[in-house]
């Protein structure tokens, strides 16, 4: 029904949409989700075709190209065949007509009906919508913006259009008034074709059959609502997904990196992506489908990062790890949790080389790991379970962290000092020569946590695993490195593999949560599922008997007061 | 790891003697050609004579000055004592750390010569050995080397074998090193006190083998040494000489020994530190 092939708007030299492809069929809705200035509105004004850059490419409506239709035909299909609810900003409503009399314009204006029956059907509408009829003829000004944005949203169904397209529809609204309006949209909606463009991902996997993430003018993902939600495969997705506050996640909200721009080459999305390549700062990747799933991305979306396949760690004839097949994503944590002695360490072990592997392998970038060099460990690094015992005792702060530059002979002495010196500030340790020349035993747990957190950045690592980096500490140091930790996975993309026995702990910092017993992993999955629904008695067991501070607990109150 | 061997040996009576003992021994190798009045080697007329305020202990059968030898003596057996030392204890380090690090066949291999080595009686192939090829100072260190680092290269590696599952050199094994960056950044290190152990030891062995060798007539006759003066003097034990000659090689080669014993006894209980006993407490 609407079909918008190769669109390319720009105001002068900004390109605000950038090869933008897109159907809808009749009866679906579309969400177009993204952060304010992705070119949302943009979008919307051109198929309206009251955009006032340079509009190049097709839109498609019912075989129409719009882009080419004479300026009067296009008034005929404005506001009759497509109509569209316009962001709430102050002005979008005029001034000197009451609401009732800005319903009725469009239906006016385009003769179907006569001025009794428009009257009926915009009264009709704005009822239906909730506004009180006391404040039909009420001007604009004198409605609060739940009050405007519903005779918005009345207006654009004046004519019964076949298209419609919200923009931030509900944005304005208050969550309860919110949930209300959607629910009248989604009725009027239902047999009604519709784009909605918002950044709020709640309105979107409510409103929408699918959704398209927009950013930089480009389309990034798109697919089916509850598909790209519960897996986002590109790393802008998933990063807006974490940005958002809503009640499944369990992980801290995290921010993306860096600002919105618009890089003059590339993929829009590279100098803030967690799995840059050269090429994706010098070609625009093609929106690709493939699975149910249209993916614009150099790396065909989230890369997995390491893999295990069967990897089996027997001492002698008892399997400490027994099997396990796991994967990490680029920029993703994986909480390992599980008991002492469940073979968490080690897995982490064996995956970093410390331990021969008895059985399996361990794929890094799907590449089978055979011999580990210095190239594996520049992208893998650990942090030890015991921080004081891993930082030899000869060592000073500065020594200790330029240590794995002097290994794999990184730069001049000069180079490394500056770089320890720059993760050292990263990790939130003083930079002072004081503080460089402390020997292990003269620094407090938190110190030495952070200085081993500093150590295994300094050399950039892709992965970083963490065997209990917070288990020696009290909850407000440990409340800090897990920011910490976050904090670094933010800006560096950091992949992380978290290894814990605080299941309360992992599902602070992680996306994924796999739960190990007896050297195997019994379950795996999103962390929200696992901590909200667990499959296996263990898991479950594991969750009882976590940290919670039963402060409101209504078995506690109601043995009280019996 | 925080043992200070320097105050674990001052703490210690024996220790203090020993230190003192092996100084002066040092000072006297040093300053020989200052202490001595006469040259060793210098053969003359007046043989056997009894000491007197020019020959302070007297001259031996060739006319030397027994003083003199007795000066130039230390040397030797400080020399040898302290090559040996170094060069055994050095090997032992190289081979017990790296069978410890490298582990495999490798250490295997290297495990079972020492054994092999340790089994077979050392002095009687040092005997053979030297009897046929008469070494110089130089070859009888490398000789007694040889033959005496495997000890050394046991504790080196049952304690690198300890000190390598330790959290900071599985840390540095995270960032791509290898055996030698580990060994010698990591391992080494912290086997200071235990190699400094293992270094009095083989001096010890090293002097008392040298004497014996000398004893025995199997070293190098040129270059003056206790054992070989202590051999001379016993043909004249029929005369009165032996009370200059024999009696102060003795003590000078028994006081290095006792000497260097003591250091090694106050330092042991790095090694082993039950051997503290009642001390802590």
């Amino acid at each position: 029904m609407l079909e918008i092939k190769d669109l390319r708007v720009s105001y002068g030299q900004d390109i605000i949409l950038n090869r933008i492809d897109l159907e809808v069929e009749a009866g679906e809705t579309l969400a177009i989700v993204g952060e304010s200035g992705t070119g949302k509105t943009t979008l919307g004004l051109s198929i309206m075709r009251l955009v006032e850059g340079t509009v190049q490419g097709t839109i498609r409506f019912n075989g129409k190209d719009l882009l080419e239709l004479p300026d009067r035909e296009m008034q005929r299909i404005r506001w009759k065949q497509i109509a569209m609810v316009f962001q709430n900003v102050n002005n979008v409503l005029n001034p000197v007509y009451t609401v009732l009399n800005q319903v009725m314009e469009p239906i006016i204006e385009h003769g179907l009906k006569s001025r009794e029956e428009a009257q009926d059907r915009a009264t009709e509408l704005l009822n239906y919508f909730g506004l009180p009829q006391n404040r039909f003829s009420a001007y604009p000004h004198q409605l609060s913006s739940g009050e405007q944005q519903r005779a918005l949203i009345a207006m654009a169904l004046a004519n019964d259009p076949e298209l419609l397209i919200l923009d931030e529809p509900l944005s304005s609204l208050d969550a309860a008034t919110r949930a209300e309006v959607r629910e009248l949209l989604k009725k009027t909606g239902k047999d009604r074709t519709s784009l909605v463009f918002t950044h709020d991902l709640d309105t979107a996997s409510k409103l929408a059959d699918r959704i398209a993430v927009l950013y930089g003018g480009k389309i990034m993902e798109m697919g089916r609502c509850q598909d790209v939600l519960s897996r986002p495969r590109h790393p802008y997705t998933r990063a807006l997904i974490r940005a958002y506050p809503n009640m499944t996640t369990v992980k801290d909200l995290q921010g993306i990196k860096g600002r919105m721009s618009r890089p003059v080459s590339g993929c829009p999305f590279h100098p803030r992506c967690t799995q840059v390549i050269d090429v994706c700062g010098r070609e625009t990747p093609q929106l690709l489908s493939g699975q149910g799933r249209c993916i614009a991305c150099h790396r065909g979306g989230i890369i997995t990062l390491l893999s295990t396949n069967d990897l089996t760690k027997s001492f002698g004839s008892r399997k400490v790890v027994d099997s396990v097949n796991l994967y990490i994503e680029a920029g993703e944590t994986l909480a390992l949790v599980g008991q002492s002695g469940s073979g968490k360490t080690t897995l982490a072990k064996t995956i970093m080389g410390i331990y021969q592997t008895t059985q399996g392998a361990v794929y890094l970038e799907d590449v089978k790991v055979n011999i580990r060099g210095k190239d594996f460990y520049k992208k893998v690094q650990m942090i030890f379970q015991n921080p004081g015992e891993s930082l030899s005792h000869r060592l000073s702060v500065l020594e200790a962290v330029m240590e794995p530059l002097d290994v794999q002979g990184i730069g001049t002495k000069e180079e490394r000092e500056h770089k320890a010196m720059r993760v050292l500030g990263e990790a939130e340790l003083p930079q002072t020569s004081d503080f460089l020349n402390k020997y292990p035993h003269q620094l407090s747990s938190g110190e030495i946590q952070r200085a081993a957190i500093a150590r295994a950045m300094v050399l950039d690592p892709e992965l970083l695993i963490a065997d209990e980096p917070t288990t020696f500490l009290d909850a407000s140091v440990q409340a800090k490195i897990l920011k910490l930790l976050l904090n670094l996975q933010e800006q560096r993309g950091l992949s992380m593999l978290f290894i814990t026995h605080d299941i309360a702990a992992a599902r602070k910092v992680s996306d994924r949560i796999a739960v190990m017993l007896d050297g195997k992993i019994i379950e795996e999955g999103a962390a929200s599922e696992v901590v909200t629904a667990p499959k296996q008695a263990y898991t479950k067991s594991l969750l009882k008997a976590a940290s919670a501070l039963h402060v409101m607990e209504p078995e506690f109150h109601s043995s009280q007061h019996v | 790891m925080h043992i200070d061997l320097k105050k674990e040996i001052k703490e210690s009576g024996p220790g203090k003697t020993g230190l003192t003992i092996l100084l002066v021994m040092i000072v006297v190798a040093l300053l020989a050609p200052v202490l001595a009045h006469y040259d060793p080697y210098q053969q003359s007329a007046w043989s056997l004579l009894p000491p007197s305020l020019s020959h302070w202990l007297g001259m031996n059968h060739v006319g030397q000055d027994i003083w003199s030898r007795l000066v130039f003596g230390a040397r030797t057996s400080l020399l040898v004592g302290f090559g040996v030392g170094i060069l055994s204890t050095l090997l032992g380090t190289i081979f017990g750390v790296s069978a410890a690090l490298i582990g495999g066949l490798y250490e295997k291999v290297v495990m079972r010569i020492v054994d092999a080595f340790i089994i077979i009686p050392m002095v009687i192939i040092i005997i053979l050995v030297a009897a046929y090829i008469r070494p110089s100072i130089l070859t009888l260190i490398l000789l007694l080397s040889l033959l005496s680092w495997q000890g050394g290269a046991r504790i080196m590696r049952a304690q690198a074998l300890s000190l390598k599952e330790r959290g900071h050199v599985s840390a540095a094994r995270s960032f791509g090193a290898h055996h030698f960056y580990i060994a010698w950044r990591h391992i080494v290190p912290d086997l200071g006190p235990i190699l400094l152990v293992d270094f009095i030891y083989s001096v010890r062995r090293a002097v008392f083998m040298e004497a014996g060798l000398a004893f025995l007539g199997i070293t190098d006759p040129t270059v003056v040494s206790w054992g070989m003066m202590m051999r001379d003097a016993l043909s004249f034990s029929y005369l009165n000489v032996w009370q200059w000659w024999l009696v102060p090689t003795g003590i000078a080669l028994s006081l290095t020994i006792v000497g260097l014993t003591f250091i090694g006894h106050a330092a042991e209980p790095v090694i082993e530190p039950r051997l503290r006993g009642t001390e802590i407490a």
